[in-house]
């Protein structure tokens, strides 16, 4: 089953566009990440989804069925910033959070403390730090149990040790077969939590799959020799090379993770005449994966 | 419907401005109307102690409907103006939208804000339907249901401000900028009125064709319009140059203006980015 669909998803602000017929497909039980840079039409996706926004065209579904009210009453989402009243106390605020989806007030003092914030539940909100708002904003996501959590840049504002607990706390969640759909801009955090991911870029889907897939990380082996025009046409027989890139020094032939074999690499040159001056194995960094990926294009 | 009640009365019951306009909205009734009392005493009981210009003593059974609706009238805007807050900070704390994601639909929301201007309106028209019978009491008559309907009105003018401040918070969204907007607009639909007036009373001087006060066709003094001072002895003089006053269209128009402000201000909501 899928827990959200989004089909050809275009949303225009006058005549910037910020999203730009985006379709993926969320699997239950996964961890998706929707990572890209600010500003890439992560919050503007989600926003449509969560109905406070209108797409200009497109469609999606949420649980296989076309999206309703109901249905979000069933999600616990935190989108772009935690969105209290100021006046309230924690314990007040979650109570109208409840009262809203028409569950989980049993559950305030349990995800209080989860979230570290039952010493201060009865605070009013302004008086919180911004971590601790950002706290309570996915404390409130937890109310009821939801199966689904939908979290926009949650760590922002979060110290190391709450960025820490917080992704704890997904993978915890995703091991009790929650499904989480989170926006990011940090690639780390993405490859760290997530199984799925969709990458954006300036509105548009650049990429998506499972994050072993879309980050799979090539090897890649950087050659020298004398004659490098020879080298060159040599370098086309070589097993298991991907992708091959000539630059003033070397030639760098891309392979699958762990596939290359520098001795046969080395015999097949010398056997050929060629003595290599230079044979590095080298390891595409993920950022500059995340680079190729979203400059592409 | 109950349920979307209770969230907004969670929303409200610790707000300390909530229980603050409140409080200064009862009181400052009880003083209005206290203080016309007092100017009646003092000054129209000299030049007319039997009520015989006004039609009637102003704090008396019957003419009191009319008096205290007239006077508690005038502190209106207080009301509204929480109400416009109320709308303002949800755009503000950006609460709006997390009702919304949290699973309340937009209908549902915009209309727990138009029911609260009910529920507000109707709030003040039992304090002044009180406050009526305490001074009615008081000056010794007895019941009399006669000009009751200057409740009604009462409650009319009291629903139009609060759709027209959920209105003007839902179209101008920051609450400076909205209680800005609100008061101008106040100010420049009362000066049209005053112009349309003596528009109005130049037609029918000149042409004798009555239009009725067209000062009172315009959307928040339509509601006013139906409220008259309890001391027009003056305007009573004057009827023969005055325009007519035609309070069924009136009362119509009020009445029309409050279904407008009800429904732009849902298909407002219900339509736009939050």
């Amino acid at each position: 089953m899928a827990i959200l669909t989004v089909e050809n998803l275009s949303k225009n602000y006058g005549h910037i566009k910020a999203l730009k017929g985006v379709s993926f497909s969320v699997p239950k039980g996964s961890v998706y990440g929707i990572l890209g840079p600010n500003g890439s039409g992560k919050t503007t996706l989600l926003g449509i989804i969560m109905n406070v926004l209108r797409p200009t065209a497109g469609s999606y579904k949420l649980f296989d069925e076309a999206a309703t009210d109901e249905h979000r009453k069933q999600i616990g989402t935190l989108l772009e910033t935690p969105n209290f009243y100021h006046y309230l106390s924690a314990v007040r605020n979650l109570k109208i959070t409840a009262a809203i989806k028409g569950h989980g007030e049993e559950d305030i003092e349990k995800v209080l403390k989860i979230v570290n914030l039952w010493q201060r539940k009865d605070s009013a909100f302004s008086t919180y730090s911004l971590g601790m708002k950002q706290r309570l904003a996915i404390g409130a996501a937890l109310l009821g149990d939801p199966d689904v959590l939908v979290f926009d840049e949650p760590t922002n504002g979060l110290d190391p040790v709450g960025i820490a607990e917080i992704r704890n706390l997904i993978k915890e969640l995703s091991a009790n077969g929650k499904t989480i759909i989170m926006a990011s801009h940090l690639l780390d955090e993405v490859q760290k939590v997530c199984t799925h991911v969709a990458i954006l870029q300036q509105g548009s889907l650049v990429a998506s799959g499972s994050v072993e897939e879309i980050f799979a990380q090539d090897d890649i082996v950087q050659l020298r020799a004398q004659d490098m025009e020879k080298l060159r046409q040599l370098a086309g027989q070589i097993t298991g090379g991907k992708k091959f890139s000539v630059n003033d020094n070397y030639i760098e032939i891309s392979f699958d993770a762990g596939s290359p074999d520098l001795e046969s690499i080395n015999r097949l040159c010398f056997d050929n005449g060629i003595v290599l001056s230079h044979l590095q194995l080298k390891k595409n960094s993920l950022e500059t994966k995340f680079l190729e990926l979203t400059t592409a294009k | 419907m109950n349920k979307l009640l209770k969230i907004e009365w969670l929303k409200i019951k610790n707000y300390v401005a909530f229980k603050v306009v409140a409080i200064f909205f009862i009181v400052g009734i009880a003083g209005i109307n206290y203080l016309a009392y007092y100017f009646k005493k003092r000054v129209i009981d000299r030049a007319d102690p039997t009520g015989l210009l006004s039609g009637g003593l102003p704090f008396a059974f019957p003419k009191v409907w009319q008096t205290v609706s007239y006077y508690s009238g005038c502190l209106l805007l207080l009301p509204a103006l929480l109400l416009l807050i109320l709308v303002t900070n949800e755009y503000t704390y950006r609460t709006s939208r997390q009702n919304i994601i949290d699973g309340l639909s937009r209908k549902q929301f915009i209309e727990s804000k138009m029911m609260m201007g009910l529920l507000i309106a109707l709030a003040s028209t039992i304090i002044v339907f009180i406050m009526a019978l305490i001074f009615g009491f008081s000056s010794g008559t007895d019941f009399n249901a006669k000009g009751i309907e200057n409740i009604g009105f009462f409650f009319l003018k009291a629903f139009t401000y609060n759709l027209v401040a959920i209105l003007m918070a839902v179209l101008v969204k920051r609450t400076g900028f909205a209680i800005a907007v609100f008061f101008i607009y106040t100010v420049v639909e009362n000066g049209i009125s005053l112009a349309l007036f003596v528009w109005a009373v130049n037609i029918k001087r000149d042409s004798g064709t009555d239009l009725g006060n067209m000062g009172n066709y315009l959307p928040m003094n339509a509601s006013d319009g139906l409220l008259y001072s309890p001391f027009s002895s003056v305007a009573n003089m004057a009827r023969s140059i005055l325009p007519g006053d035609y309070n069924w269209l009136v009362l119509g128009l009020a009445l029309l203006y409050v279904i407008l402000f009800f429904y732009w201000g849902r298909m407002k909501f219900i339509k736009s980015d939050l």
